[in-house]
């Protein structure tokens, strides 16, 4: 299964997969919203083994993430937003989805700037909810009451990405050397600068696999429960 | 232009604002008030007109905008206007015909032009939208997306050079480079970089790359990108770096793995390469627990023992963990028999359990989920169509089921081997209790709806559907599905009510699928003008070369062969166009006599309830609106009889048939329906292209063998009334032998292909088409086609078709049947009522 940043072509195979997963589903234009507005940001988990039938075969899409960043941030603070995911039933358990969130995550910080992202969940998805908590490092922000057409609540989640943009920093570092010019972190006035001053010292992440960095949220998530 | 009073000319500029912000009433309010003034006042009429347009009066509209013409010729808002109209019932054409009036009036009215602009590259007029964004930049050369979009322009139109100058010389009145922070520079720099590589100066976009890098905000693209520039230039030592700091960002891209193997010049197929792969990928496997690919890729390439126990040692780590999705991700190596064999012995042998080792220290549950993964592995292995022993995927799924009698994996890869079997009854009703399982996925409620579809159960799988649907949509919550564009479910609702023969609800669905790509294909118009707003230039060309071919969707293919079908049976048969009597009961045999009276009067009950209920609805639907607060129309046909009532199938099915032919030209069935058609249009052209297009992808198809004997005819008969037809044709017509030799050319063809029933099939219908007397023997051979030992069950689902074709009498039918329902006793279709 590759994972790969979504091209404007998979959309109608997104949508089938979000009408197949999920009961919040929308038209073909909002995805193209999304894909015009932040093509950066929303990823698809592609099944690249199914040999051709035709030679118009589409990509067999079996995971997406759609993502944006929050166009009027109450709060006046950038950040992502989690319009939509799910993985085939098929193909669960494979660690798609974490995967996927994880780039998505990534380019939030890298081309947005993001500073959390945020989400909403229904309160009884416990598969989603550990994928949330647990593996990523969501915490409950809020429980918005009856905010599925169903009535059901949501949990309201959000995740902070300083300590992601702080390991990303590091790596660009080493990618591209050290910028003379001025740091990724200050995109946002004096808020911004202290706060990427604050995490330059945690360095959490710093220079680990994605595995290690797992536990340390874990580790945070529990302390927070 | 008609001057207003100062009081008229404060109400006019208001109802442009009411009508931009939608408060169309009010807007109508002040047209009103001036008309009352000013009863012939063109402006004001043309601003009503376009209101009314907009709450969906369209012939009210168009009037009062002739008037609105009429009254001032010289206005450009009413020429303006006009344009909009056409425009909102998509008349392109005509609509920049008015834009264009307009703008000889007023030149430099920037929002027209604008129109326009969009308008043209809606319509991939690139020479006049150059144009127009020329002139759009010239007004407002102060603003930077006027140049991006001007190079948009010139890029589209494939002028590389010119697109790349006009972004250069934005970029040079730049006084000082802009924040690193500025989107639309680092998208404008990217962009201007991807010109350069298109236009095939590699060398010049890598450097230019390295000057924009360092900044970009786009890092993903930016070292895809260089990568791919470096591996394209030789430079195979620096590429291989980008490569491995891609993989440290996202380990599951097989591309990446791909540029990292060219870099380190490996080749797959060549020995000498091997152990280096090997311990590549082992390299990356090695550095997280996690990943799959590194580990899965290996099993492409290796061979022999290596395979083995490459295989061995990746089987057992997904099975030890349990990941249902093992096969999902193994199967594509079935494609190879070898590997096949040796992944089953594998399997069979951790499922003897002397091999289990991989588990064996695990104490209690793990060892039972390593156990358990085998066996759901080994069901879904034998019920593959490359491994299929459908008996065998049975027996270890009931073993699973026996054990875990509420999972709904198990349960629903039970309801696929049923399917396999072809017993569409049982597969059916095993998924609705897997469905009952676990009532809020709406995953597993989705197959289900599907498998009720391809058991026939329409109605069924729409209430299934609705348990996720919004229902209160206008139309409920097949409304819904139209609106959520769920085409796969349009597309197997349609199928199953062509397999019904309800040909209107048939037509129907196809036809809504094919409205879907109408509206995905308008759906680009607004964001000509929103992407250049927002900067993001490279995802929309990458949109806009989407949307160009759009209809080579297999989803569209699928509806358009279906939809072209239906037209022909119609052609061929006008009687069905009138539903009332379609019904030649006569005809029919006693079970589907049977089955036609009964559909008959259920429908009839149907009819009588859905009349109750929609006068119950009517009054509360009055002003029903949709999420976008338009205003839904009710559908008047929602059974399509209009559809089937067409008086012209033929042309009717070019709207199927053409776009099929433009996007999906490979497509072979396709060619076979375009001959159909266009033979039945007396196209000969048309018809001979098809028949040589379906023999340049396949020669030996069983439907093109059928067509050219047909089309030889046809020339034959048309020597008398055509003669001239006739000669053009015959010297054109390569493909089929001269006409003395049909039955020899038929009979040596199905000597040939004595094996394969779906040639047999078609050699018989040649042999009926030439010489009915044959029918008898024609029956009887087609039956015995069934003892062939490869012939599957849709070839002899097929057979029955061709029954059918031949009008053979019920008897004929009943007993292919009951013969091929001794060969396949669980296949649904084969089974007697
Ligand atoms: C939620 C969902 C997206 C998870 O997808 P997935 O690809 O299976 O998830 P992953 O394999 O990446 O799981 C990562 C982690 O999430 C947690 N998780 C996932 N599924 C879980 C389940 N069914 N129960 C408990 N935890 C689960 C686990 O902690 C898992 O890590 P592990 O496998 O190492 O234990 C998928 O179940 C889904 O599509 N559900 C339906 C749609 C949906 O609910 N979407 C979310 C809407 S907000």
């Amino acid at each position: 299964m590759d994972i790969r940043v979504l091209r404007p072509s998979d959309i109608p195979h997104v949508q089938l997969a979000n009408i197949t997963n999920l009961p919040e589903n929308y038209f073909c234009k909002y995805y193209l919203y999304h894909a015009m507005s932040w093509p950066q940001l929303s990823y698809v988990a592609v099944d690249v083994s199914r040999p051709q039938k035709t030679p118009y075969d589409p990509p067999k899409i079996v995971g997406y993430v759609l993502a944006k960043m929050e166009e009027d941030p109450a709060d006046g603070i950038q950040h992502g937003h989690i319009t939509s995911l799910s993985v085939m039933r098929t193909h669960r358990r494979l660690g798609l989805a974490e995967k996927l969130m994880r780039q998505s995550q990534r380019a939030m910080v890298e081309t947005f700037g993001a500073h959390y992202v945020s989400l909403h969940v229904r309160v009884s998805n416990t598969a989603a909810l550990h994928l949330y908590r647990d593996t990523l490092g969501f915490k409950v922000d809020k429980i918005e009451a009856k905010y599925y057409a169903d009535g059901e609540d949501a949990y309201s989640m959000r995740m902070d990405l300083e300590g992601l943009k702080e390991q990303l920093l590091e790596e660009e570092e080493s990618t591209f050397g050290k910028d003379e010019g001025e740091a990724v972190g200050d995109e946002k006035s004096g808020e911004g600068e202290g706060e990427a001053g604050k995490e330059r010292k945690r360095k959490v992440k710093v220079g680990r696999g994605l595995g290690v960095g797992d536990l340390v949220e874990k580790n945070e998530a529990s302390a927070a429960a | 232009m008609q001057p207003l009073s100062q009081k008229e000319g404060t109400l006019f500029r208001q109802i442009i604002k009411y009508y931009e912000s939608k408060q169309y009433k009010k807007g109508l309010k002040a047209a009103e008030q001036i008309l009352r003034k000013v009863p012939n006042h063109g402006d004001t009429q043309a601003m009503k007109a376009l209101i009314l347009n907009s709450q969906g009066h369209q012939e009210e509209a168009f009037a009062l905008a002739k008037v609105a013409l009429k009254n001032d010729m010289k206005s450009h808002v009413c020429w303006h206007v006009y344009g909009l109209l056409y425009r909102s019932v998509k008349n392109y054409e005509e609509a920049v015909k008015a834009y264009k009036f307009a703008l000889k009036l007023e030149p430099e009215q920037q929002n027209i032009l604008r129109d326009l602009a969009i308008l043209q590259v809606q319509m991939r007029d690139y020479d006049g939208y150059i144009e127009s964004r020329q002139k759009m930049m010239q007004a407002r050369s102060s603003l930077r997306q006027n140049w991006t979009a001007l190079a948009v322009a010139y890029h589209l139109a494939g002028n590389y050079k010119q697109a790349e100058n006009i972004l250069e010389t934005y970029e040079k009145t730049l006084k000082q480079p802009p924040p690193k922070t500025d989107l639309e520079h680092s998208e404008a720099v990217l962009y201007k970089n991807t010109i350069i590589a298109e236009s095939g100066d590699i060398e010049r976009a890598l450097e230019h790359l390295n000057t924009i890098a360092r900044a970009n905000l786009d890092r993903t693209a930016v070292l895809e990108l260089k990568a791919k520039y470096l591996l394209q230039l030789d430079r195979k030592a620096e590429a291989e770096a980008v490569y491995r700091i891609l993989l440290d960002r996202n380990n599951e891209y097989r591309a990446y793995y791909d540029g990292l193997e060219a870099s380190l010049g490996l080749d797959r197929s060549d020995e000498g390469s091997k152990e280096k792969l090997v311990e590549i990928y082992q390299s990356y496997a090695e550095k997280s627990e996690r990943t799959d690919a590194p580990r899965r890729i290996p099993l492409d390439f290796l061979k022999g023992e290596e395979f083995k126990s490459a295989a061995d040692k990746y089987l057992r780590r997904m099975l030890n963990k349990g990941v249902p999705s093992t096969f999902a991700n193994i199967k594509a190596l079935y494609a190879e028999a070898e590997k096949k064999a040796v992944i089953e012995e594998l399997v069979l042998g951790y499922a003897s359990g002397k091999q289990a080792n991989g588990s064996a220290e695990a104490n209690g549950e793990p060892s039972d989920r390593f156990e358990e993964a085998v066996k759901y592995f080994l069901a879904q292995h034998y019920s593959y169509h490359l491994s299929r022993d459908l008996e065998k995927a049975l027996q270890y799924i009931d073993q699973l089921i026996e054990k875990n009698p509420k999972s709904v994996d198990y349960n629903q890869a039970k309801a696929r081997i049923w399917k396999h079997y072809g017993n569409t009854q049982k597969a059916s009703e095993t998924i609705n209790h897997a469905r009952e399982l676990d009532e809020k996925d709406r995953y597993i409620n989705t197959k289900c709806a599907k498998y009720q579809l391809r058991n026939n159960e329409n109605e069924t799988a729409l209430k299934t559907m609705s348990k996720f649907t919004r229902n209160e949509t206008v139309g409920g919550p097949l409304g819904d599905l139209h609106d959520m564009q769920c085409l796969w479910y349009l597309i197997e609702d349609g199928e199953a009510y062509l397999r019904g023969r309800d040909y209107g609800h048939a037509l129907k669905r196809f036809t809504a699928v094919s409205d879907i790509f109408e509206v995905w294909h308008d759906d680009q118009f607004d964001f000509h003008s929103f992407s250049i707003r927002k900067g993001q230039i490279r995802a929309y060309i990458d949109m806009v070369r989407w949307e160009d071919h759009l209809r080579d969707h297999p989803f569209f293919t699928r509806a358009a062969l279906s939809a072209i079908k239906i037209y022909l049976q119609l052609a061929d048969h006008p009687e069905l166009g009138n539903p009332n009597n379609n019904l030649d009961l006569d005809k029919m045999d006693a079970a589907e006599r049977k089955k036609a009276q009964k559909k008959m009067k259920k429908e009839q009950e149907k009819r009588e309830k859905e009349e109750a209920e929609r006068k119950a609805a009517a009054a509360k639907k009055a002003n029903a609106k949709g999420d976008d607060g338009e205003i839904k129309k009710e559908d008047t046909d929602p059974k399509g009889i209009k559809l089937l009532e067409t008086k012209e199938p033929l042309e009717v099915a070019l709207k199927f048939l053409n776009p099929l032919l433009e996007f999906s030209p490979k497509s072979i069935e396709g060619q076979n329906l375009a001959f159909e058609v266009h033979l039945r249009r007396k196209k000969y052209v048309l018809a001979l292209k098809a028949l040589n297009a379906a023999a340049a992808i396949d020669p030996e198809n069983p439907k093109l063998h059928e067509q050219v004997i047909r089309f030889r005819l046809t020339i034959d008969g048309l020597k008398e009334t055509d003669p001239k037809v006739s000669e053009v044709l015959n010297a054109s017509f390569k493909l089929g032998p001269a006409s003395t030799d049909l039955k020899k050319f038929n009979t040596d063809w199905q000597q040939k292909h004595s094996q394969s029933p779906s040639h047999v099939q078609s050699a018989l219908n040649v042999r009926h088409i030439l010489d009915n007397s044959s029918k008898a023997q024609n029956e009887t051979d087609l039956k015995k086609l069934l003892e062939l030992p490869t012939i599957t069950t849709e070839q002899a689902v097929a057979g029955l078709d061709l029954l059918d074709e031949w009008q053979s009498e019920a008897g004929v039918k009943d007993s292919y049947r009951q013969a091929a329902s001794e060969k396949w006793p669980e296949v649904t279709v084969f089974q007697s009522k």
